[in-house]
């Protein structure tokens, strides 16, 4: 089965009928009617959370492909999407018509848009288009970029892949939701991060305590005070960050550091980071 | 504070002295007596205002509002301009809008002083239905007439024949000179179109064109802006006279001298003056939603309960607004932190 069928089959898990009538007749058409249909999904398909049985189809049809938080009309459209590159469209042609479409589009088309993009045809034709959703300041744009999809840890720079992940600590966003999150760590990403939380300690503000997590494979001495600063936080996910933090360095003087604070360093639990995967706002709504 | 010299006119104030006295005294709080009240704005800018505004419609109740694209101030040179528009006001202003709980919508078209630009004017026509096909656009607007030129005709023609085919409500603007006029031309150029009237909702009423707009069953709205439009001292005497059917009220707020609690403040002077719940709520809230929900394109239940009930916009199962609902700033507080 190719990533369109798959799609479809995906979709007929939860549409209704007459939904999928809709989808089967949009199908056959050129590509000119694909974008039109494209627009006018939001008036033939319901705008459901994906179901429990939609969602676990999303990694096998392409690895680390997340639809957590996805409505059924955003994954008819990246659907409709996959189906363009199968029809007689240059490369040039293909190109164009889905720039028209980041162009005009609407929020939730924008969405769909960047969804979509791991299945688009040229893959480097969009980085443009990806590097701008990260800087986008409208949340939904960023995060569908950002979360449960794999184009970032694929074809991101380093330069890159290091700005998606300051501007999900930025946006107070929990950053294990971003898809190659430890293979694509690197040792400038460490060092950024360390600077950013003298930053926010200066102004009297913290880092999300998971935050801490890619500092493991990069712990050195010289940033190993600021593993001790977190011991004597206030904060208990910062003091359960440093013993994880402690706990799977292999730095010996990590191992010197939690034998110093056995007493006050909290147990590691056996989910390990699972318990700091949550949203920790730094600026709390009134 | 917010008192006016300007602001009383007493031609036009029928009340009695007793509710002059009261309407002035109570002029700060008319919060108290719109409480639990729900409003929809079916004309206002917010591309020209700032967040301060959203966080006050958001207190007044407000929790749908219509963008109607419009003229800037400034003329446009090229269709980019025209088409970046059109997508912030179904992009960015559409999840600003969101932040602050309030659903947003917009109308999409060329307006009339900016249809006296042939070529340019031509070049907007040609991506207009791509606009209107889009998700949240609920009609074809604002479109009318300003100078009342040859130009401004043609694409007002053919805009509707454009709402016409694609089954869009129109929203009319009618002209600030030869007022009179020029509404009477509006409707009958809809009316030559084949246009149903109670899909067309003939904007910036008075006293002057109100009878005649309700007679040919349009939506007659009224825009409540201060000095150039109606105030909302005539406002009630308008429903008090005509009734609440097919009348809506809106602030057409923009980068003028103008106020987009129009609204939330008409409806207390309505209350405070005796006018019925019913009638109020269907003036500022209900009327503007039956008109454009004929677009298809309006579901209720996105906002009467506040937007957080949108499923597609919770995170993860939690209540945090995914595009992260903006942190709200005691506006009396000396410490910024």
């Amino acid at each position: 089965m190719n990533i369109s069928e798959s799609l479809f089959q995906a979709l007929s898990a939860q549409c209704q009928p007459k939904e999928l009538d809709w989808l089967r007749d949009k199908s056959a058409k050129d590509a000119n009617s694909l974008s039109l249909s494209f627009v006018m999904v939001p008036r033939f398909i319901e705008k459901q959370e994906l179901e429990n049985e939609v969602l676990s189809q999303a990694a096998s049809i392409l690895p680390d492909w997340n639809w957590n938080g996805w409505t059924l009309d955003r994954l008819a459209r990246v659907y409709l999407l996959s189906l363009c590159q199968e029809r007689d469209l240059s490369q040039e042609e293909y190109i164009k018509k889905i720039n028209l479409l980041f162009d005009t589009a609407e929020l939730n088309e924008s969405v769909a848009l960047f969804s979509a993009i791991p299945v688009l045809a040229y893959p480097e034709a969009w980085m443009n288009r990806a590097t701008d959703a990260v800087r986008s300041n409208v949340g939904l744009i960023f995060d569908a970029i950002a979360f449960g999809n794999p184009y970032p840890k694929t074809y991101f720079s380093e330069l890159a892949w290091n700005q998606l992940v300051l501007k999900c600590i930025f946006n107070d966003k929990p950053i294990h939701q971003i898809e190659g999150l430890s293979e694509r760590n690197n040792e400038a990403l460490v060092q950024t991060l360390v600077d950013f939380a003298h930053e926010r300690w200066a102004a009297n503000r913290r880092v999300p305590s998971q935050v801490w997590r890619l500092l493991v494979p990069y712990l050195n001495p010289e940033i190993l005070p600021n593993i001790e600063k977190l011991i004597h936080s206030d904060s208990a996910s910062d003091r359960l960050a440093a013993a994880l933090v402690l706990a799977q360095s292999s730095l010996p003087e990590a191992k010197t550091l939690a034998e110093k604070y056995k007493n006050e360093l909290p147990a590691v639990p056996t989910e390990l980071w699972g318990a700091l995967e949550k949203p920790e706002p730094i600026y709390q709504p009134a | 504070m917010c008192k006016n010299p300007h602001q009383s006119n007493p031609s036009h104030f029928q009340g009695s002295a007793e509710e002059e006295m009261t309407a002035s005294t109570v002029e700060e709080t008319f919060e108290q007596y719109i409480k639990g009240m729900k409003f929809f704005d079916p004309h206002v800018h917010m591309t020209a205002r700032t967040t301060d505004d959203y966080q006050a419609l958001a207190d007044a109740g407000v929790v749908a509002i219509i963008e109607p694209a419009f003229w800037l101030g400034q003329p446009r040179t090229g269709l980019s301009s025209f088409k970046d528009y059109f997508a912030t006001l179904v992009g960015w202003e559409r999840f600003r809008s969101s932040q602050f709980g309030i659903k947003h919508y917009c109308t999409i078209g060329l307006n009339s002083r900016e249809a006296n630009n042939e070529a340019l004017a031509e070049e907007v026509m040609e991506i207009l239905p791509l606009f209107l096909q889009k998700e949240g656009v609920v009609g074809v607007g604002e479109i009318g007439f300003d100078d009342q030129t040859a130009l401004e005709e043609k694409y007002y023609r053919a805009q509707l024949e454009l709402a016409k085919e694609m089954g869009l409500p129109v929203q009319v603007h009618t002209p600030h000179r030869d007022k009179k006029k020029g509404t009477e031309r509006s409707m009958a150029i809809a009316l030559e179109h084949g246009l149903d009237p109670k899909m067309v909702i003939i904007d910036h009423n008075n006293e002057e064109t109100v009878k005649s707009v309700l007679d040919q069953g349009f939506y007659a709205a009224f825009t409540i802006y201060p000095f150039t439009k109606m105030g909302n001292e005539r406002m009630v005497e308008i429903v008090k006279q005509y009734g609440p059917s097919m009348i809506m009220i809106n602030s057409a707020a923009d980068w003028g001298i103008s106020d987009p609690l129009a609204i939330p403040k008409t409806a207390a002077l309505m209350k405070m003056k005796g006018i019925a719940d019913e009638d109020i709520r269907l003036v500022s809230y209900q009327n503007a939603l039956d008109a454009f929900a004929q677009s298809g394109q309006i579901k209720e239940s996105d906002f009467i309960h506040g937007m957080e009930i949108d499923q597609s916009l919770k995170f993860n199962g939690n209540t945090v607004l995914r595009g992260g609902q903006a942190p709200r700033v005691n506006k009396n507080s000396l410490i910024i932190r």
